[in-house]
């Protein structure tokens, strides 16, 4: 076996109590493209993190080209021809193509003339190589997002890195845009470039890679061939190349007891019933969905499936404008988030820092602040009052804080999580739509928080679950609806194992259809 | 999309800024020609010069996503040090060097704190301003610099000679800048410091020494408008360059600079600094009164940075 | 780090916030002055440097809540100038008694502060730059409206009182005044909802919708307030001063400006207190008094004043720096990358 371009050795990383990557072990060759295939959570980002020398690893060693490096940085990164594209690119908006390729790839001095005719050469060259149809000319902000990813794709040629990454690259793609992608990949690797390529799709994994590790839980349970070498000419022994359902069942696991409390009691009446609903500007696409009291429904699917637009749809964020909404059976047109918290809608929302927690208030601050209307009456705060909400729900939801006090800042990710869900929980909502609820929290604090919620929902609550964590979405659910490209296509019952729910959400119709 | 309509649909801002000083300039060569008379536009035009360098230096300032309302302190301290230095008996390139240098110096005190430490550029040259305008007004007292050498106005040749140093001088600053900011890699640096300061510190630009050198050209450039208006007069007057910031970022915003840093060209302020120099000589050609001016001004910067709005508004919701 | 120990560091960092240290310079000014100034540390002197710090006064007040949302209002002056000449042209030139006239101008002020509020809120133009154009949009009404010459004066003598007289021969009639907005403003900002909305809107106007707040309704309440007070202080100053001219107010933003920043609140947003800011008008009005009586010129007020703001700033910032650190040590895993 030649040596390896990359590899990681035992590479470990915690983020306080959260430990992301346990003992990840993972290789690269020349001229492969190695997928890396996992849920969210899974610890992905953190492994390309450290590759791109984002992180340190905690232990574990890291080697380019059978050579150790042992501090690696971002620069060192960069100099040693890593080149990570993100599914955010780093561009400047108000510069055309050809100078944001122009400003990643020269290394000219500062006081040197730009030579804009070779610049918009090299623009064309590396473009029409991509085959994006993309003008060298036109000014990044008028791009859509696939369009700029194409652009992150020129630059990462043109800079002849041998290792690239691309960090889930068609979640945004047309078909003609992921073929053109394919392409890119194919001739990056008979360049004898190391793609290591980050995706949930099984299509693309099985079009593109030759090998493909999947993570779980922060660990490495596998690492398989999808394209076999050829036979060896004196043993005629190559190893198999692995099933789509292998595949599922090493990024699922088994059926894992994580005691999952159970439903107390049928559902109730129907709290929030959808009729056909769309919202053109966020890609929804009529979904007809019921949830009741007293249940909990998934909302399983992939990213970029539409899971989150529709919970901001029924927020008020970015409007329906088809459909019906009905709550309680009343017809409601939410326009903003006051018109939804007044319809009994709470969300909380999936970035925690920036949209569920003001970080630099206190915990009491934001967990009022929903609902100044009704504990601050004529206007005037009441500090007592807050303060007794809050260590209310300190208390309630075991938040682990110093004191209603503390800055949101203070605080670990589960317990600004809970902040966030108590803010919600103070407006006493009808309808509880959690995204994410677990993202990025410790073990203890999921379980606390998953607790949390089947007790809600107990009390009668009706809950909308938005969740990437297929274990989760399993465990907690009464009932799942898989959504895909704005639709739900499969209603499931709750209880139904991993590999149905994923396969649905791949596209493969199981369940019954929505 | 033909070529020419890209240009068009690219530049619009500008054109726009352009087109309405073309209508101004309509309308007076209608009703008062007089205000194209040779000593008019001259006296216009020169007045203008100053303005439009200091302009083009709160541009970089703005596409470097800062701001400088310290000019106007700037502005009068360097005229002072330049009848001071002319006072002493230095020739005028001395002094010329003097004006520049003592502006760069100050550009660099701003530039050390915001870029160095980090400092709101807002509220740095807020109190630079104040301390360098009221240092000012103690050394001098009010007084004006006076009995200066004759080689002082004009650069000692006559005012038509003086004005025509002044327009080149004011042309070969802005021709410098307008390709500086296009061809050289320094100037393009500028843009991307301004635009997303983390990817240009991954492209291996490093923003604090931009947004330093900013500040010293701005201080710099500052310098030189001070001294090319300086020598229109026989004394230097200590309350000169008052609403000089005002002005500068006027038109660099009606020329189409976002505040927002990041883009926006040295055309459309010129366009801008032109259109604002002639409002006041057109108020008293259309026989309306003077004290207009300042309204006038408003209103336009207003409109300018509405108009700015909607169309970033109907970008974002067809993008 | 242990619970106690974060507590700790947050009132750690409470207590060096920039308001001490500003009280510490006030007092220092206090016993400085005490001792060069000519009659100083007199009753009369202390209430004379009140009197004359209350139109700045009542402009920083309410630039407080501007900037709490992360905005600014450059044109306050202007405003203040604008509102003046209306006030004189109300009174004399359409012969309204000065109680109408008082109102009328209070509406002026208030559409002042309405075209701010609408440009910002509604079209969302960048508040630097819009109140900029009304910077110069305002003064040049007041020039437009006076012709550049014209000055109201003769104002009837129960309305100069309320800037020249005094209560029982002691207390100048402003103050009182000016006490109440300040209640009215602090209670604003620290008892009501609406300065919960601004600190939540200056620290994250997003975060803030999300929670429910409404974010333009909030931001537009602070423009206007400012607009309204802006026209009082109008009145106050040229009660005081016995003539309204279109000059009125320059340079006063920029003062109420530096008197909230020097007070704490960050330009930034979010962080800031009205007692801050009162904090920062008295040091700034006493440093002018006293230099004044201690026969400095009175230039060196405005050198001192821009180095206490560097420093202020510089304090900010090194403390944004050392609570950043903190944070970091106590949020670790906190974030979360794209694909988990």
């Amino acid at each position: 076996m030649p040596v390896p371009l990359l590899k990681l050795d035992s590479v470990a990383k915690s983020f306080g109590a959260v430990q992301a990557l346990k003992g990840v072990s993972f290789d690269l060759q020349r001229g492969e493209v190695h997928a890396l295939l996992g849920e969210n959570g899974a610890g992905k980002s953190t492994l390309i993190k450290i590759i791109t020398g984002a992180h340190r690893p905690d232990t574990g060693t890291i080697e380019i080209d059978g050579r150790p490096v042992p501090h690696l940085t971002p620069a060192t990164a960069h100099r040693l021809g890593i080149a990570c594209i993100y599914q955010q690119p780093a561009l400047f908006p108000h510069l055309t193509v050809a100078e944001n390729i122009g400003l990643r790839l020269e290394r000219v001095a500062p006081f040197s003339r730009i030579n804009w005719p070779a610049r918009r050469h090299r623009a064309e060259l590396l473009l029409r190589r991509i085959g994006a149809g993309i003008s060298h000319d036109a000014e990044v902000h008028a791009l859509s997002m696939p369009e700029q990813q194409l652009v992150e794709i020129a630059c990462a040629l043109g800079a002849g890195a041998p290792i690239v990454i691309m960090d889930e690259p068609t979640s945004s793609l047309t078909q003609k845009e992921q073929h053109l992608l394919f392409n890119v990949v194919r001739e990056l690797r008979a360049n004898q470039i190391g793609v290591v390529y980050i995706s949930h799709r099984m299509e693309e994994i099985f079009a593109l890679a030759d090998r493909v590790t999947v993570l779980r839980d922060g660990e490495s349970v596998g690492t398989r061939w999808v394209r076999p070498p050829g036979a060896d000419g004196a043993t005629g022994n190559s190893p198999a190349p692995v099933t789509e359902s292998e595949l599922i069942k090493l990024m699922v696991g088994r059926e894992i007891s994580h005691l999952y409390p159970p439903p107390e009691g049928p559902p109730g009446n129907t709290v929030l019933s959808l009729r056909n609903v769309g919202c053109a500007l966020s890609g929804v696409r009529n979904v007809s969905l019921e949830v009741r009291a007293g249940e909990i429904v998934g909302l399983a699917g992939l990213v970029g499936a539409g899971r989150t637009e529709l919970a901001r749809v029924l927020f008020g964020l970015t409007p329906a404008d088809t459909g019906e909404i009905r709550i309680n059976g009343r017809i409601v047109n939410i326009r903003s988030p006051q018109e939804a918290i007044a319809c009994g809608i709470a969300y909380v929302p999936e970035d925690r820092r920036r949209h569920g927690v003001i970080l630099d208030l206190p915990i009491a601050h934001n967990i009022s602040m929903a609902v100044h209307r009704r504990i601050f009456p004529g206007s005037w705060l009441r500090l007592g009052a807050e303060r007794r909400l809050a260590s209310d729900y300190i208390r309630d939801l075991g938040v682990k804080a110093w004191g209603p006090e503390a800055p949101g800042n203070s605080l670990s990710g589960g317990n600004q999580q809970k902040v966030s869900l108590a803010r919600w929980l103070a407006t006493e909502p009808k309808l509880l739509i959690l995204d994410e609820p677990t993202q990025g929290v410790d073990v203890g604090a999921k379980s606390e928080i998953h607790k949390i919620i089947r007790r809600l929902a107990a009390k009668g609550l009706a809950v909308l679950m938005i969740s990437s964590d297929l274990t989760e979405v399993v465990g907690m659910s009464d009932r799942i609806a898989v959504m895909r490209a704005g639709a739900i296509i499969s209603m499931l019952p709750g209880g139904s194992d991993a590999h149905t729910v994923m396969a649905s959400a791949l596209g493969q119709k199981e369940g019954v259809p929505a | 999309m033909s070529n020419s309509a890209v240009v068009i649909k690219r530049h619009f801002r500008e054109l726009s800024v352009a087109a309405v000083f073309g209508v101004l300039l309509l309308v007076l060569a209608v009703i008062a020609p007089g205000f194209f008379s040779r000593q008019q536009l001259l006296t216009t035009l020169t007045a203008a010069a100053p303005v439009l360098i200091a302009a083009c230096g709160m541009t970089l300032v703005i596409v470097c996503r800062q701001i400088d309302i310290s000019i106007g302190s700037q502005f009068a301290l360097c005229s002072m040090i330049a009848g001071l230095l002319a006072k002493a008996g230095l020739p005028m390139p001395v002094v010329a060097l003097g004006a520049i240098a003592s502006g760069g110096a100050m550009g660099a005190f701003n530039g050390a704190l915001v870029a160095g430490l980090g400092l709101p550029s807002i509220v740095v040259t807020l109190a630079t301003m104040v301390t360098w305008r009221e240092a000012l007004r103690w050394s001098r007292e009010g007084e004006f610099v006076k009995d200066l050498p004759d080689h002082f106005q004009w650069f000692g040749l006559g005012q038509g000679g003086g004005q025509g140093v002044i327009l080149i001088g004011a042309m070969l600053v802005f021709g410098v800048l307008v390709l500086a900011m296009k061809h050289l890699s320094a100037g393009r640096y500028v843009y991307a410091v301004g635009a997303d300061r983390e990817s240009a510190r991954l492209a291996g630009i490093r923003p604090g020494a931009v947004t330093f050198v900013v500040f010293v050209i701005i201080g710099g450039l500052v310098g030189l408008a001070a001294l090319l208006n300086a020598i229109r007069f026989a004394d230097v007057d200590p309350k000169t360059g008052t609403g000089l910031e005002l002005q500068a970022i006027a038109a660099a915003v009606i020329g189409g600079v976002a505040i927002s840093g990041g883009r926006g060209n040295l055309w459309g302020v010129l366009a801008g600094v032109l259109l604002l120099a002639s409002i006041a000589p057109a108020l008293v050609f259309l026989q309306m009164p003077p004290q207009w001016e300042k309204a006038i001004q408003g209103a336009i910067i207003l409109l300018a940075v509405a108009v700015d709005g909607w169309r970033t508004r109907k970008e974002a919701n067809i993008g | 780090m242990t619970m106690s120990q974060a507590k700790s560091n947050w009132s750690w960092s409470w207590l060096r916030r920039l308001e001490a240290l500003l009280v510490i310079v006030l007092v220092m000014e206090l016993l400085i002055f005490s001792r060069t100034g000519t009659n100083f540390a007199t009753r009369e002197n202390m209430f004379e440097t009140i009197k004359l710090s209350v139109e700045i006064g009542l402009l920083a007040l309410v630039m407080t809540p501007v900037i709490l949302t992360g905005g600014i209002d450059l044109s306050v002056g202007s405003l203040l100038a604008l509102c003046a000449v209306g006030f004189g042209k109300f009174w004399r030139d359409a012969g309204l008694s000065w109680p109408l006239a008082a109102a009328l101008t209070l509406g002026l002020g208030s559409l002042g502060g309405g075209l701010n509020a609408l440009l910002i809120t509604r079209l969302r133009l960048p508040p630097l730059i819009v109140t900029l154009g009304t910077f110069s949009l305002f003064r040049g009404l007041a020039e437009a409206i006076t012709q550049g010459v014209d000055n109201f004066t003769g104002f009837p003598e129960d309305f100069l009182a309320f800037g020249q007289g005094y209560y029982g021969g002691v207390i100048p009639a402003q103050v009182p005044i000016f006490l109440v907005v300040a209640v009215m403003v602090w209670l604003l900002v620290h008892r009501t909802t609406f300065g919960r909305s601004f600190r939540a809107i200056g620290f994250s106007p997003e975060g803030a919708r999300y929670a429910g707040l409404p974010v333009p309704q909030r931001m537009a309440i602070a423009y206007l307030l400012s607009g309204v007070a802006t026209a009082l202080a109008a009145m106050i100053y040229v009660a005081r001063v016995g003539q309204a001219k279109a000059d009125a107010g320059a340079g006063y933003e920029l003062l109420a400006i530096t008197a909230v920043v020097l007070g704490g609140t960050s330009i930034f947003g979010g962080v800031g207190t009205v007692t801050g800011t009162l904090l920062g008008v008295a040091a700034l009005a006493v440093l002018k008094n006293g230099l004044q009586l201690s026969d400095q010129p009175s230039e060196l007020a405005g050198i001192l004043t821009g180095g206490l703001l560097l420093l202020a700033l510089a304090g900010e910032a090194a403390m944004k720096k050392i609570s950043a650190r903190r944070g970091r040590l106590a949020t670790l895993g906190a974030s979360r990358g794209q694909s988990g």
